[in-house]
């Protein structure tokens, strides 16, 4: 096994000291009768090549696309060289979490500039170092919330956010009998000052929007902050494209208490979902409410400027059942690539990429809407993504994208029964003119119902 | 590499007009602005500008200060931090996965729903248990889908329950999930060797409650317990099935945390022990590498009690059988009809990346790589003890599987302790040990090596220990001003804490 420093000599001179005869004789402390008295009944070890033949075998069976439409919350963005180059240096991934600062420096530095660049992005004071994925990070929002607002029990969730997240957010709040996860309707794609202002109480600690929201739309963070704050609740944005960041106003500066959400945007790729990056990031007033690890800057013993991790009062394995979140292990590596991509892009690459990703979903959409079948569902501000009623038959006109290599967008009606027959589309800087214009091309060719009077 | 101390914040090299990124030109009509004014993006803040160069040799000379498991051995206890196979790495990075959209259609993702079909298998042999996810993100995640499932189970039976019991020396993330899962905490005491006790313990007057004399007051109440095994000491418990048959005696569900799962893989199986529910980190012992914190991955092997509480969506396989020589085929798929699912417990299928890795690690190993593996990880560690256990105390005399524990009870006696050898170690150009963990070992040095580790990096180990405890006898201020080799001495953690500066702000807004 090319993994193990056997070597039959050494192997008897480690058994020699140990003063056993053999490593069998080292798990007297398992009892025979609950041993697995058998080999795994599992396959022989395989030789590097074996091994790269069957993942390549299995990599090839996903299908590959010339451009996909698909956002809803994972966007194919390009990942500058640099990115992956850096990432494969041993000093990055193979170190552990950063507990002996004295050897731990890179990391540890990494981490406080990732964190001032989040916090800055989000328009906020401080941001951890990361949390598992945005669905995720919305717990983690709404339970910091919850502690932060003492008393109150209550978190308004916008049926405006990521189906999934809203799924995982009731995981986590089901075992809590003493709060209450409460839905605000959309009207028109967005969230409605007035119908929160209808649905804000004395309970509520936290609303949760988003940012734009998973529809595509921008929702006024603004006006729903000035009814939120009116009831003494906090307002949570929540933005599963970051790249909207570098369109919008920060969160932090439109109205927001506390911003959280999916930053995998910056720097990571699909994956099937993950890796990705949770982030979360607070007023410095709520700073030791904060879920997961924090980096803070000090100096050594000579005065040099170093940093450590901190504020781990808050942490598990420091105070246990009182801790602020179970959480341990972190995103590092994602966030790694996060901090390298933004610091690459700088404040005119983010700049030029958003306004790369708004003009390209314009131009899918506008280009869409030239065509019979396709229809406006609401007319509200949005960044990269947008929803579309489509006239004709989903599936055909799906069938008939994939058959050119293309995804088309999200059929919405299994997430949201309410906008059956609708898409929701999604263009970035990958997608140039021409993989438009084939798109459109396509669903042009699509036998039209409306046409046809079926 | 680099041998300068101090790399600037990218911040603090900004320089207006350089840049790191060229973009392709707009090759559609620029972008109306729809946005209203008050929602328009003002200015970029502290977002650097810097060239590609300059990026690059930032990240290069940081990553100099860091110690990697290339460097050397980084026996962390409880960590498991072994050799990450390069394949894998290249496995992970093969665009068919990367480009992989988490809603593409099943059909059109074939090779990632068998890759984790398989996984599954592989695991679901590995621990002897039938229900599986691979949807938890972490350690910790992984615990608190456990004891999702097992509320789940009670509440189908009636009640949720209140208490999860948990002993002493059991980890941090233990107590905390149980308390972010909606239970109170009651500790289990254990015995000098970390395993639970049945028996209640008297110390110093002060009595800490058993297994038997809790279940005996709270047992209707006591949805389960959260043990760890081999628990943090690195012992095997030998009871661990009394414990699990007093526990099903009174209707509650055993939870093993799987963070020592290395010193167990294809030697015993915790479904033959008496677990109903457990987490692997795959990170610890399947080789995803820890990349400076995370990503990790854990999944979630269980009872075919707890399987139909599982998250949401579970994998399935149809075979269909073709031809003349019913060739049998198969495709994968989604099953999102689970009416009994907890739900959600990550937004899409968990951390992928580090399933490609950990597949690859098991193909590369096969059943007998794996309980090679295994064997050696133990091996490693005994070494570890019987060439220092002369030298340093060893509080625990039972057996220990894939890690040891040690104290700094000699070297207190010359005002050296735990941190200081600790700090010493890093001079001598070694990762330190995880210390002062357990908590029921005050000055704990808890060693992993795991079976990456040869005879000679071992010998190098224990000849830095055995060096650094005469140093302890001789030189004790030597080891207090510990390390000064690194590129930073001992950093203030108490001022970081105090007044904490969590970012970097431009001097001119400050």
């Amino acid at each position: 096994m090319r993994y193990l420093p056997s070597a039959p000599a050494e192997d008897r001179a480690l058994l020699e000291t140990i003063g056993v005869r053999n490593a069998e004789e080292l798990l007297g402390g398992i009892p025979d009768r609950l041993r697995l008295g058998r080999e795994l009944a599992l396959p022989p070890h395989a030789s590097e090549q074996e091994v790269a033949w069957e993942m390549g075998r299995l990599s090839a069976r996903n299908a590959r696309f010339c451009a996909q439409f698909l956002g809803a919350g994972a966007y194919d963005h390009f990942v500058p060289a640099a990115v992956d180059a850096q990432i494969g240096r041993q000093e990055w991934f193979t170190a552990y979490t950063p507990y002996q600062p004295e050897i731990s420096q890179g990391t540890l530095q990494h981490i406080f500039e990732y964190q001032t660049l989040i916090a800055d992005l989000a328009g906020l004071d401080v941001s951890n170092a990361s949390l598992y994925d945005g669905g995720t990070a919305c717990v983690e929002a709404a339970l910091m919330a919850v502690r932060v607002q003492k008393k109150r029990r209550t978190v308004l969730v916008s049926r405006g956010l990521h189906p999934f997240y809203r799924q995982v957010l009731a995981t986590a709040f089901a075992p809590h009998q003493e709060l209450r996860l409460v839905e605000l309707p959309l009207a028109a794609g967005g969230t409605e000052p007035a119908d929160l202002a209808a649905a804000l109480h004395e309970d509520v600690a936290a609303v949760l929007v988003g940012y734009p929201n998973f529809l595509g739309s921008v929702e006024d963070l603004t006006a729903l902050g000035e009814v939120a704050h009116g009831r003494g609740a906090l307002l949570v944005s929540v933005t599963q494209e970051p790249f909207a960041l570098g369109w919008l106003e920060a969160p932090g500066r439109a109205g927001a208490d506390m911003a959280c959400g999916e930053a995998m945007s910056f720097g990571n790729k699909l994956n099937y979902g993950g890796p990705y990056l949770g982030f979360l990031a607070v007023r410095d007033s709520h700073k030791r409410e904060i879920p997961g690890r924090v980096v803070g800057q000090t100096v050594d013993l000579e005065g040099r400027t170093g940093y450590v991790l901190t504020l781990t009062a808050r942490e598990q394995h420091i105070r246990r059942d009182k801790a602020t979140s179970n959480i341990c292990s972190n995103q590092g590596l994602a966030a790694l690539r996060a901090n390298i991509f933004l610091q690459l892009a700088g404040p005119q690459g983010l700049a030029g990429l958003a306004e790369l990703n708004a003009a390209k979903a314009q131009f899918l959409r506008s280009r869409l809407l030239e065509l019979p079948d396709f229809e406006p569902v609401f007319d509200r501000p949005f960044f990269n993504e947008f929803v579309l009623r489509y006239h004709g038959d989903v599936a055909t006109l799906r069938e008939a994208c994939l058959r050119e290599s293309l995804l088309p967008g999200l059929d919405l009606g299994p997430w949201y029964p309410e906008l059956e027959g609708c898409l929701l589309w999604c263009a970035t800087e990958l997608h140039t003119r021409g993989m438009i214009e084939s798109v459109v091309e396509v669903a042009a060719r699509v036998p039209s119902l409306n046409r046809e009077g079926a | 590499m680099s041998t300068r101390q101090r790399e600037p914040l990218i911040f603090e090299q900004s320089v207006p007009g350089k840049r790191g990124m060229d973009l392709p030109p707009l090759d559609v009509p620029p972008p109306r602005d729809t946005r209203a004014a008050h929602l328009r993006r003002r200015d970029f803040g502290i977002l650097p500008s810097v060239s590609e160069v300059d990026v690059i040799r930032h990240f290069t000379r940081m990553s100099h200060w860091n110690y990697g498991v290339d460097d050397g051995i980084y026996p962390l206890g409880s960590c498991t931090m072994k050799h990450n196979p390069r394949l894998n790495e290249k496995a992970a990075a093969l665009p068919g996965f990367t480009d992989c959209h988490p809603m593409a259609p099943d059909e059109l993702a074939q090779g990632n729903l068998e890759l984790i079909y398989t996984l599954q298998e592989w695991l679901k042999e590995i621990t002897g248990l039938p229900g599986i996810t691979l949807q938890p993100s972490a350690g910790a995640a992984g615990e608190l889908t456990g004891v999702m499932l097992i509320r789940a189970y009670h509440v189908s039976r009636g009640a949720a329950r209140r208490i999860i019991l948990i002993p002493d020396s059991a980890h941090g993330t233990n107590p905390a999930t149980a308390a972010m899962a909606g239970y109170e905490v009651l500790e289990v005491a254990s015995g000098p060797d970390g395993t639970i006790s049945f028996t209640d313990l008297d110390e110093g007057g002060k009595t800490r409650r058993g297994l038997n004399s809790l279940l005996a007051e709270f047992g209707p109440e006591v949805a389960g317990l959260m043990v760890t095994n081999p628990n943090t000491l690195g012992v095997f418990e030998q009871a661990i099935q009394e414990v699990a048959d007093a526990l099903h005696a009174v209707g509650a569900l055993m939870y093993m945390d799987g963070a020592n799962m290395n010193a167990l893989v294809g030697v015993a199986r915790p479904g033959d022990f008496g677990v109903d529910v457990m987490h692997l980190n795959l990170h610890k012992t399947f080789s995803t590498p820890h990349g400076g914190g995370g990503p990790g991955s854990g999944p979630v092997a269980c009872s075919a009690a707890l399987e139909p509480f599982l998250p949401v969506p579970v994998v399935r396989r149809d075979t269909r059988r073709v031809g003349e020589g019913e060739v049998e085929t198969h495709t994968y798929r989604w099953d999102w009809d689970r009416p009994k699912s907890i739900g959600k417990v990550h937004t899409y299928h968990g951390n992928f990346g580090m399933l490609v890795r950990a597949l690859a690690y098991c193909l590369s190993h096969g059943a007998d790589g794996l309980k090679q593996a295994t064997l050696r990880a133990i091996v490693n560690a005994n070494y570890i003890r019987a060439r220092l256990s002369g030298t340093y105390h060893l509080p625990i005399q039972s057996p220990t599987l894939h890690e040891v524990v040690f104290s700094d009870t000699r070297q207190a006696a010359h005002d050296v302790h735990t941190l200081d050898i600790a700090k010493r170690l890093i001079d001598c150009g070694f990762h330190p040990p995880t210390v002062y963990f357990p908590l029921i070992v005050p000055g704990a040095i808890m060693i992993e090596p795991t079976e990456s580790e040869s005879k000679a990096e071992l010998d190098a180990f224990c000849e830095a220990m055995l060096t650094i405890a005469r140093e302890a006898e001789t030189d004790p201020e030597l080891l207090h001003q510990a390390p000064t080799t690194a590129p930073l001495r001992r950093l203030d953690e108490t001022t970081a804490a105090r007044r904490p500066v969590l970012r970097w702000r431009s001097p001119e807004t400050t």
